[in-house]
């Protein structure tokens, strides 16, 4: 058989040599006559064609019964020429009215955007390049309505907080599903050792200048056929795949630096001894010195102190810098994409940096006109250097706001200058004793096949493969107070997840008549397994070898392994009649091992119409309202990011005792445990005005999401102090509004802008038990936004101790206790004065209240895009405006109970000779605790930032056929320029808790963003 | 890659059944002696933590009082410096709730070890200890939260609430309204009364034995002012001659070199199983946090030439204590030890009236500390001086506070509202449980 087919192949092939041939040739150029380099021409129903050289031309021979030519070039309207007695065809090709960006990927599929009942938003290559970031996450901020992307901090490589449509969750997940490929990743932070809230982000290792174009599926409608993991919705990211064309080569590099736009002024040395003493003075009597406390160094006269001011000595400028060199291209029946790229960011804190080498190579193949292959397979290998951050008195920036700038960097005998009354470590020696590299290999590879069975219907398989490896290497010397006591400790660790995906599913789309249909049905299988080893090392001969075998002391060393798989069926169904009604209705059903037996499996449906009434024959034509589109969507999903056996009840081994293994109850089961399950509804309307050059999308939405995974309370008397229930619902309801405009599209300038704004309100509608308090002051309760921030408020600062005497005689009346003070007995003139909200004459932690929440009012960006002339001017402000943050720096640096290091701001203290102030007294203790939670830190971090300006320019083509190039563009880049706030701190774009779901917008010494400048250069040939 | 494939897909037919890899299902149980003993251990583990003798059960009281000064950062722990505590603190909060996970572990040991068939396990033994620790729970819970505010054994002191057996499910964990003070001390005689019977004459360092269940009940009646019982049970300790006092230079090495005789319970720490006190105590150049000193007024109570100055306020490093040294966290804990035998002995003795007896009781304690002979003649005077004495030979062991508490002298350290005598019941603990556990007047 084989030889047979053979054998006629052969016959074929000598058959088309023997029949007569012609020479044609000419010249492709684009509307403004320019060559186009690269674009395909082939012999209609033939595989025979070629390209077009550097000026355009081409010249191949055809066979003499041909009679037409396809011309096709990405990007533009393909055209058949009918071939006729001339052999010179002179081809211009327009510019295609309906771009890739008309085209949206949802799961298992595409779809045109007229088609779409549901709502996505595309993200492409052009906006992601135009951004220096490290992580495709980072990229997404202010580019999509409904989409509210957080960096945590300016760490490199640190988490970022992306909320589609509002927080959905309590204490499962709440980043969306991200699927590369077809693959659905891990996602998050897989370091086994933790430095402050800012983690790890495994998003870090996909290199964004692979990326053809992001899509987020926001709605339920679009969303919930990922099922069980769609309710934060879902980001597709397709990578760069090679086309029909003369092999491409892009080389695209930028280098640029990076530094804090904003820093904190602190008291100087003597300054901050002086208070001290005032405060040491006020609290024990005029004649008290610090010594008579215990407090070291602190007596001599303040003017004869050091002054060192930290953040001169931690922020640096920093580098950063990325270089893609990538090949691109193909044949009719395989092509190729291969990229490799450098991406290396410093950090502006000493000690951090983050680089990342990456990989790729996609594949497509026609193996038979019925059968396709293909492959997608990227690799990463990222080095994070992380230094310890936040809430901790060993971080780097951490201490350079806590410790006095009354120390010296070093002390005369050239050891780190360290405070003899407090344990916070010199800040320098943060930066530079430690070490902790975080190395990651990660690999991500899909292959596929997909065989036409018949003419519009397809079966696809694929088999994926997510593998991430990690290796914590973190060393602490004896130079640095930490491991002073115990003569250097190592920690190392590898974390492993290997994730396994396999998806089989028939689609079908056939036209009848004017009905359109586009089916879908298929299963897929996925099975995650992690693994991790770790283990401490104490005692070490000095700090040049650094892995654990040198140390004399080896302990702690823990193992963990553990798993869960997801087995599901999906199915869609669209149809359209006549391009005006379109009707959509999706199921899926999951199972997870994750859920308790009784509960296992979950079907989660969505059904949605579309109605493009500008297709109606009623409809008035006209230039001014071009279209029209009415959209609505009901559906369901769920959310199972929680532990993998959290439904389990669990004894678990390490409660040792006389180094004997001791085993102890650890966790209560729940066998009906379940996925939580949010419910959506959404309506939309999509509008182009002036032959779309405006176009406008509104989509109002309200999204409950129930039997929410809580962890229920448990008094701690019974031994466990929650348990995992589905309990509790949270809503978002909100509108999410796009305008997109063509401003001015002449022969040589085109100017568009991309608006968006979204509005949204949150609602924690029920929870299990009573409100919990997160984070600093973040508070959790029933009819507040999820985010909220509640404490004291204050009324002022007591002026006389008449005031005080008065508040006490009514507080000891109200309370009927002889001993009932206010708020303390040892409250001053000069101390805050707290609300008693509940007119019980005393303060007590019932007088707290809600204070503001994280989420802000309204949020989104406008991208500006000009191109004139050769030159591309782009500027992209993001906004959030209602957020609030609480400045728990604040707390620390205003605090002046005597022990951290003070902002100047507390110049403005209250004496008696300044009274008109709201900076309290300084008193050594705050014994009134005047630095407690309240209103005093709770600050409206609205901000408006400039976020990008870019200004480039590309050389004409005529220049650079010259020297034989494709294309050239310079550019330079500015990040973060401006930035418009009131936010005290250092960056009103904060979160200590990094990717948190209960307490957002906290600032605690946190990193803070940089503001950078780019120089870019973007080659082809 | 059709084998890979082959072989994931054979991994699929179970795709939905895993089992945890790291822990057991609870279904399993404790039911064989190898589980019973090792969830034996794991209830002594529960003492370690942090939140109970591996740091706050001996500091927070200490620092309650005024033997130790907070020179650190945490504002929990100067809230309770400064006994302006919230009922939200988290150390207060997280003591509650780890000496409740002791309590668990406790009754799953008794409920499980009658399920036990293994004619070589003692399981009157392993009850004994089981319940022993069970009554050192509750005790350590009634003394810190109940009873009056002006102290113990007083009519209408309030308690703590009660779990006798294991919490399985979420229906067992269910919240329980704070027994009376005298059901508490009931449920905790009985523990002891029945360990007293059962344990044997020795189970190793660190476990409870037969002593260990005598010297807690001496505690016991002397928090009580049950002086005869005290008296009793604190004679029988001491008569076992199982248990001496460490002299001289070599009183430190009741710390220094561990397990020494005059321990009756030492809790057993090593390299792989560590607490963190020494390194809260100890300063920055030490590797420490510094978040704890002894204060000038320890020192200061110190009459000239005790020797347990040095150990109560060391030298090097400065202020610190010697009792915790071992910033790898090694050291032991001393739970209960000899000394306190006798000057329970001579507080009871003082009580009775008879105050030789009481004084001579004193002064072993006061001649080991390098002391001349105390000359009280009075029960009240010799009460004094015992309380005095106590201060200095228990610093950072977390008895000060309790000692001040149960002789009414609540606001000897400057407290001016006696509410403040008992520590607030976790605030998540009223808020879970809607207020059925009652919250201690004035928070």
């Amino acid at each position: 058989m084989k030889k047979q087919v053979l054998v006629l192949f052969l016959w074929l092939g000598t058959m088309a040599s023997l029949i007569a041939q012609r020479t044609v040739s000419g010249t492709i150029t684009d509307d403004k006559k320019e060559p186009l380099i690269g674009a395909s021409v082939l012999v209609k129903g033939t595989s025979t064609g070629t390209v077009s050289d550097v000026s355009g031309a081409f010249s191949f021979t055809i066979p003499s019964n041909s009679t037409t030519l396809i011309i096709s070039y990405t990007g533009y309207a393909s055209k058949e020429i009918a071939l006729g007695a001339s052999n010179t065809y002179n081809v211009m090709l327009e510019q295609e009215a309906i771009d890739l960006t008309d085209i949206v990927i949802v799961g298992y599929g595409t779809q045109s955007k007229k088609e779409l009942t549901g709502s996505v938003s595309k993200v492409t290559s052009e906006t992601i390049a135009r951004l220096p970031v490290t992580g495709v996450d980072q990229a997404l901020q202010g580019q999509a309505p409904g989409v509210q992307v957080t960096s945590a901090s300016g760490t490199p490589g640190a988490s970022v907080s992306i909320r589609v449509r509002g927080p959905s969750s309590i204490s499962a997940g709440n980043q969306p599903l991200y699927v590369v490929d077809g693959i659905p990743i891990n996602t998050g932070n897989y370091s086994q050792i933790g430095v402050g809230g800012q983690q790890t982000n495994a998003l870090a290792d996909l290199n964004p200048a692979d990326i053809e174009s992001i899509d987020i599926l926001k709605d339920a409608a679009a969303a919930s056929i990922y099922g069980s993991r769609a309710s934060n919705g879902v980001v597709i990211i397709t990578t760069k795949r090679g086309k029909q064309q003369k092999t491409q080569i892009s080389l695209n590099t930028y280098y640029g630096t990076q530094e804090v736009w904003k820093t904190i002024d602190p008291l100087t040395g003597p300054e901050y001894v002086a208070l001290l003493q005032e405060g040491v003075k006020a609290r024990y009597g005029a004649t008290f010195i610090p010594s008579q406390l215990g407090l070291r160094n602190l007596d001599a006269d303040p003017s004869t102190y050091p002054s060192t001011n930290w953040f001169n000595e931690i922020f640096q400028s920093a580098p950063i810098s990325q270089t893609d060199l990538n090949f691109s291209g193909g044949t009719d029946r395989t092509k190729f994409f291969v990229s490799g790229s450098v991406f290396d960011q410093g950090g502006v804190v000493r000690g951090s940096s983050f680089n990342r080498y990456s990989f790729r190579m996609n594949l497509d193949n026609l193996v038979t006109d019925k059968f396709k292959i293909g492959v997608s397979t990227g690799f990463s290998r990222s080095h994070n250097t992380r230094i310890q951050n936040d809430n901790n008195i060993y971080g780097v920036l951490s201490t350079a706001l806590l410790l006095g700038s009354h120390i010296p960097v070093l002390n005369a005998d050239g050891t780190y200058g360290r405070d003899a009354n407090a344990s916070i470590e010199n800040p320098v020696a943060n930066a530079v004793e430690p070490t902790y590299d975080v190395y990651t290999n990660r690999l991500l590879s899909n292959i596929y096949g997909e065989l036409t069975l018949l003419e519009g219907l397809t079966f696809r398989t694929s088999f994926s493969v997510d593998y991430l490896n990690l290796r914590d290497d973190r060393f602490t010397p004896a130079s640095h107070i930490q491991a002073a006591g115990v003569n250097g400790r190592g920690e190392q660790g590898i974390s492993a997840d290997l994730n396994l995906v396999n998806e089989n599913y028939f689609s079908y789309r056939k036209a009848f008549g004017k009905l359109n249909l586009d089916a879908l049905v298929g299963n897929s299988v996925q099975r995650s397994q992690f693994e991790s080893l770790y283990g401490v090392g104490e005692n070490y001969p000095g700090k040049t070898i650094r892995e654990l075998n040198a140390a004399s002391v080896k302990k702690d060393v823990t193992s963990s392994k553990s798993a869960w798989g997801l087995n599901s069926y999906f199915s869609r169904l669209n149809l359209n009649w006549a391009g005006k009604y379109f009707v959509s209705g999706s199921v899926r059903a999951d199972g997870s091992s994750r859920f308790g037996a009784n509960n296992r499996w979950g079907v989660f449906p969505s059904a949605s119409a579309a109605w493009r009434l500008s297709e109606e024959n009623f409809f008035p034509k006209s230039k001014l309202l071009s279209e029209v589109k009415l959209k609505a969507s009901w559906g369901r999903r769920g959310n199972q990011d929680i532990a993998n056996f959290a439904s389990r009840a669990l004894i678990a081994p390490g409660a040792n005792y006389l180094q004997r293994a001791g085993l102890a109850p650890t966790q209560l089961g729940n066998p009906n445990l379940t996925w939580e399950e949010r419910e959506d509804i959404d309506l939309g309307l999509e509008i182009g005005l002036f032959e779309s050059k405006l176009q406008l999308t509104v989509d109002a939405y309200q999204g409950t999401t129930n039997q929410l995974l809580l962890n229920r309370p448990l008094v701690g008397a019974s031994g466990f102090t929650g348990i995992q229930e589905n309990i509790g619902s949270i809503r978002n309801k909100g509108i999410d509004i796009g305008l997109s405009t063509t401003n001015i599209e002449t022969k040589n300038i085109l100017w568009t802008t991309n608006f968006n704004i979204s509005f949204f309100n949150n609602e924690i509608l029920k929870l299990a038990g009573t409100p919990f308090a997160a984070g600093f002051a973040s508070w959790v309760a029933e009819g507040e936004a999820l985010g909220s921030f509640r404490g004291y408020r204050t009324v002022g600062i007591f002026q006389t101790q008449a005031e005080i005497d008065a508040l006490d005689k009514k507080a000891k009346e109200l309370t009927g206790r002889s001993t009932a003070v206010y708020q303390s007995t040892l409250t001053k003139p000069g101390d805050i004065q707290f609300k008693d909200i509940n007119n019980d004459g005393v303060i007590t932690s019932d007088d707290q209240e809600i204070l503001g929440d994280a989420n802000p009012n309204f949020y989104g960006g406008v991208t500006n895009n000009i191109q004139a002339y050769g030159f591309d001017l782009s500027f992209f402000f993001q906004y959030s405006i209602g957020n609030f943050v609480f400045n728990n720096t604040r707390a620390f640096s205003e605090g002046m109970n005597g022990v951290f290091g003070q902002a100047n701001t507390v110049k403005n203290r209250w004496t008696p000779q300044n009274t008109n102030t709201t900076m309290p007294r300084a008193v050594y203790g705050d014994p009134n605790n005047n630095r407690r939670v309240s209103d005093r830190f709770v600050e409206d971090a609205s901000y408006v930032r400039l976020k990008n300006v870019t200004l480039g320019y590309t050389f004409p083509t005529k220049i650079l056929q010259k020297i034989k190039m494709r294309s050239a563009r310079i550019y330079v880049t500015g990040q973060n320029l401006l930035t418009f706030t009131d936010y005290s701190g250092f960056d009103p774009e904060v979160s200590t808790f990094g990717e948190t779901n209960t307490a957002p917008g906290t600032d605690f010494l946190t990193f803070p963003q940089s503001r950078s400048l780019l120089f870019g250069l973007n080659i082809g040939f | 890659m059709v084998i890979a494939a082959f072989g994931f897909f054979q991994a699929c037919d179970n795709n939905l059944e895993l089992e945890p890899f790291t822990a057991l299902d609870a279904s399993v149980g404790f039911k064989t002696k190898q589980d019973v003993d090792a969830a034996l251990l794991g209830a002594y583990n529960a003492l370690q933590n942090s939140n109970y003798f591996g740091l706050q059960l001996q500091v927070l009281p200490d620092l309650y009082a005024d033997n130790i000064n907070h020179t650190g950062t945490f504002p929990t722990y100067a809230q309770i410096f400064n006994r302006q505590v919230l009922a939200d603190n988290s150390n207060i909060g997280g003591l509650w709730n780890q000496v409740y996970i002791g309590v668990n572990r406790a009754n799953n040991v008794i409920a499980s070890v009658p399920t036990v068939k293994d004619p070589s396990f003692n399981a009157n033994n392993a009850i004994g200890e089981a319940r022993l620790l069970r009554a050192f729970h509750y005790f350590n819970l009634v003394t810190l939260f109940g009873g009056s505010p002006a102290g113990f054994n007083k009519s209408g002191g309030l308690g703590v609430p009660i779990y006798t057996v294991p919490t399985l499910s979420a229906e067992d964990a269910a919240p329980k309204a704070r027994a009376s003070e005298e059901e508490v001390w009931k449920l905790i005689l009985e523990d002891i009364d029945f360990a007293v019977a059962n344990l044997l004459a020795t189970n190793g360092n660190g476990r409870a034995n037969k002593n260990v269940a005598l010297a807690l009940k001496a505690r016991v009646h002397a928090v009580r002012n049950e002086w005869a019982q005290a008296d009793a049970a604190a004679t029988e300790v001491i008569n076992s001659k199982r248990h001496t006092l460490l002299t001289g230079a070599n009183f430190q090495n009741i710390w220094l070199s561990q397990n020494s005789t005059e321990a009756i319970w030492e809790l057993q720490f090593d390299i792989n199983n560590t607490n963190s006190i020494a390194f809260w105590y100890y300063p920055t150049a030490n590797g420490g946090r510094n978040e704890f000193t002894s204060s000038n007024s320890l020192r200061d109570a110190h009459e000239a030439g005790d020797i347990r100055r040095v150990v109560n306020v060391s030298a090097a490093p400065a202020n610190k204590t010697i009792k915790y040294t071992r910033i790898n966290g090694t050291d032991n804990v001393l739970l209960i030890r000899l000394a306190e035998m006798h000057l329970i002995r001579a507080e009871a003795y003082a009580n009775l009236n008879k105050t030789a007896e009481s004084l001579a009781e004193l002064n072993i304690i006061r001649k080991r500390a390098g002391l001349s002979d105390a000359t009280e003649t009075t029960s009240a005077g010799l009460i004094n001086a015992i309380i005095k004495e106590r201060r200095v030979e228990f610093a950072h062991e977390g008895l000060r506070w309790l000692d001040l508490r149960r002789t009414g002298r609540w606001n000897a350290t400057g407290l001016t509202e006696d509410f403040r005598s008992r520590w607030p019941i976790p605030l998540r603990e009223v808020q879970t449980s809607a207020g059925l556990i009652t919250q201690n007047t004035g928070y």
